[in-house]
């Protein structure tokens, strides 16, 4: 079963040349007296998944809603695949908002088709992709029912196809996880990635570390309106690596004759134990894997790189400045 | 453009699918008229009061007569001598009342007096007044010298035929009965039409707005473009309603009309409803009152006649291009106006108890107008008043519908529906201002001033 309709084929990405299908420009923009968006620059590559994150407040939304031609910012430009932004990109757009709901009283098929039609297909084109979407979900038995009466998680479903059926450019999803049951998150995340096999590129807000890990080839963190990371996922893990390192054993090993001091020790429920040591320039990586071996019974050996929780956890308590890699 | 028309579809559509539209559309009809039928049915046979009342009677003047045939239902006993025993009895319900006429002169009767335990309606006041003024009449008349024979030969009646003198110099008749009953009905269909569909656009943008959908639709089309397709939508919705009543009154009078008309006996549809009336007139009033019955039956009939006889030339002179025309401009433009101005409200708030606060005022201009075409614009539709309240956009969709039928020079018409576009135009973008800040904010309940906000 194929993701696309067989007439709505996306283009292939030109990953050679990496270019961007949104980009922005040093965009601002003030609610009243307060500043929500504060020169923020970005650029998502075509056919990549660009993860945002930052805390409640950050301004990840009113980021989100200027990318996706609901608001105007007050300063900066917005380009879309090198054109200025206009409504008319809409329509090669999805956007699926944090909070969102459907018409109760419509059909599950009339409320996709209302969708598909704004997004510009013609009615012809609008009823073959539902009947795609329905198939590949395995939905056709609900096409008849009012939202109303089915589940939650099916009225979840409902709502991320509303966003993809017109086999957009570009999907912006805020918070998309929000309100998923594991199930239906799990799904979400699958058909995210065959849409960026497909050619589809995505922007996602999430407060899920775990998906951003799994997920996103770049990311950024908004923290009080203004970008204070930015860069692809394994770059910025690297970067941020401090110099930690584990050694693991079977059992508690003496390090006192080395006259080393582990950082941390972890006891697994597999019976290991794993020592953090951060090595330093009286004492290297490769000391500590002489001394380590020296030991016996040694079972690990790594260096510890930062989770993306870890290192989102630091930067926003730093409040730090703006990092681009 | 497109997305104007691909919302419309779909706030039309969901509407005229729906099964409560269906049932409506066709018992709404039946409802109005079950209502009208039994508010008319319990005021005229069940909202008299029937009581049999035994009143006291101090009458000053003999020569009056009060004592003699006393109105209906009432039994009318001498007063005690006592004014405290007269009121003790009022007030322990030995009688109803104590009625205390003591005018010597009958010229003026001002020095009644009616002591009851319970005040009593206006219209039993107004027939005891209307009953001691024939008594004081007749006895005035009897003091000159006037038996009753004369006094009832010598009253005259009248009766005005009104003929219009057109520009051209066209003389037709006409009925002013018929254009303010016309005007009137006109008007209240566009009052009725402006609420109930203005509201179903604000509720229609609430629902988009607590249901948290609008801003899926928002990244597909303009807010602009939204709220004028469920403007649209809805205003297709009321006409589809309109026009299905309609098409069920004609059938209905068709249908009637063909009952009489299978008589067989060629007669035309004015003839066979004349007919209808005087059988029925005719029946009713000689099987309750006997050999009166047919001299009131005949009379009856031939009231009926002249009824008919009345309307039907007047009915056929009617201005009908221009009515219908002004009915259609106003009815569209009044609709628009107000609809503009409801989706803005619906945007704005969160839920329905915040509605209130921003109804008020939107709807009193509404109300306004219709209180002005019942009152000034039907007594005075060529007035200085009706001519004001048909100008101002706010009113005139109500009021300048009453005056059509009474003819309004071409140059009045064009200005206020000019007056009344240009407002559209401008409520609609102010609208639309408020709309698309509105249906994005979400929290603490609006007011004023925050709309004032967003219209800047």
């Amino acid at each position: 079963m194929t993701l696309f309709p067989p007439d709505c084929i996306p283009s292939i990405p030109n990953f050679v040349s990496m270019s961007s299908v949104i980009e922005a420009i040093d965009v601002c923009k003030t609610f009243g007296e307060q500043r929500v968006s504060k020169n923020i620059s970005l650029k998502v590559a075509e056919g990549s998944i660009y993860g945002l994150l930052g805390p409640n407040g950050a301004g990840k939304t009113t980021l989100i809603r200027m990318l996706s031609t609901i608001t105007q910012p007050d300063s900066g430009s917005i380009l879309f695949c090198g054109e200025s932004l206009k409504e008319t990109h809409a329509h090669q757009m999805g956007y699926m908002p944090e909070e969102r709901g459907l018409y109760k009283k419509m059909t599950v098929a009339e409320q996709l088709l209302f969708f598909a039609e704004l997004r510009g297909l013609s009615t012809r084109d609008a009823q073959a992709a539902v009947k795609h979407w329905l198939k590949r979900l395995e939905m056709m038995d609900w096409a008849r029912k009012k939202v109303e009466e089915i589940s939650k998680g099916m009225a979840q479903k409902v709502q991320f196809v509303s966003c993809v059926l017109h086999s957009p450019k570009l999907l912006i999803l805020d918070e998309p996880f929000s309100g998923f049951d594991p199930v239906n998150a799990d799904l979400i995340k699958d058909l995210i990635l065959e849409l960026k096999a497909g050619g589809t590129s995505v922007i996602f807000s999430t407060h899920r570390m775990d998906n951003v890990e799994s997920l996103c080839d770049h990311l950024a963190i908004i923290h009080q309106g203004e970008k204070v990371l930015d860069g692809s996922v394994s770059d910025i893990r690297r970067n941020h690596f401090t110099g930690l390192f584990e050694v693991g054993f079977h059992s508690e090993v003496d390090w006192s004759v080395n006259g080393v001091v582990p950082h941390s020790v972890a006891h697994h429920s597999d019976g290991k134990v794993i020592y953090r040591f951060q090595t330093n320039e009286g004492f290297s990586a490769a000391d500590l894997l002489s001394a380590a071996v020296a030991k016996g019974g040694l079972v690990h050996y790594s260096e510890h790189i930062p989770s993306i929780h870890e290192i989102f956890v630091e930067t926003v308590s730093k409040g730090g400045a703006a990092i681009a890699l | 453009m497109r997305n104007i028309f691909v919302v419309f579809k779909r706030e039309y559509l969901t509407r005229v699918k729906n099964k409560t539209f269906i049932i409506m559309t066709f018992l709404a009809p039946l409802l109005m008229v079950g209502f009208y039928a039994a508010t008319i049915y319990i005021a005229t046979e069940t909202g008299e009061d029937n009581r049999t009342k035994t009143v006291y009677l101090t009458d000053y003047n003999p020569s009056l007569m009060l004592s003699n045939n006393p109105p209906a239902n009432y039994v009318f006993l001498p007063a005690p001598s006592s004014e405290d025993s007269a009121i003790a009895d009022v007030k322990s319900g030995a009688v109803f009342g104590w009625l205390k006429v003591e005018d010597l002169d009958t010229r003026a009767i001002d020095s009644a007096t009616y002591y009851t335990s319970e005040t009593p309606s206006l219209v039993e006041m107004e027939g005891l007044k209307e009953w001691i003024k024939g008594k004081a009449n007749k006895h005035q008349f009897a003091k000159m010298g006037l038996r009753e024979s004369q006094i009832d030969s010598a009253q005259a009646s009248c009766d005005i035929l009104t003929k219009e003198v057109s520009n051209s110099g066209d003389v037709q008749e006409s009925s002013s009965t018929l254009k303010s009953g016309i005007g009137f009905a006109l008007a209240f269909m566009i009052y009725i039409f402006i609420f109930v569909y203005g509201s179903m656009v604000m509720r229609s943008a609430m629902e988009e707005k607590t249901n948290r959908i609008v801003e899926v639709i928002v990244s597909s089309v303009k807010p602009f473009h939204l709220m004028m397709g469920k403007i649209f939508g809805v205003a297709a919705v009321g006409l589809t309603q309109f026009l299905a009543w309609i098409v069920l009154a004609v059938g209905l009078v068709m249908g009637i009309s063909a009952m009489f008309l299978n008589s067989g006996d060629g007669m035309s549809t004015q003839e066979a409803v004349q007919k209808g009336i005087e059988a029925r007139t005719g029946m009713a009033t000689v099987g309750a009152m006997g050999g009166e019955g047919v001299q009131v039956a005949a009379s009856g009939s031939q009231g009926a006649r002249d009824l008919a006889a009345e309307f039907t030339e007047p009915l056929s002179n009617l201005p009908y291009v221009e009515i219908i025309a002004v009915f259609l401009l106003f009815f569209v433009g009044g609709y628009l106006l107000y609809s503009s101005i409801f989706a803005a409200i619906g945007s704005a708030v969160n839920q329905e108890s915040d509605v209130q606060q921003f109804m008020m005022p939107v709807t009193l201009p509404l109300v306004f107008g219709f209180v002005i075409a019942q009152t000034v614009a039907l007594k005075a539709p060529h007035g200085a008043m009706a001519k004001l309240f048909s100008m101002i956009p706010l009113t005139s969709p109500i009021v300048m519908v009453v005056r059509a039928p009474f003819g309004v020079p071409l140059s009045e018409l064009a200005l206020s529906f000019g007056l009344l576009v240009l407002m559209f135009v401008v409520m609609v973008w102010l609208s639309s201002r408020i709309y698309r800040i509105g249906i994005l904010s979400y929290g603490k309940k609006p007011t004023w001033k925050d709309l004032w906000k967003w219209l800047r």
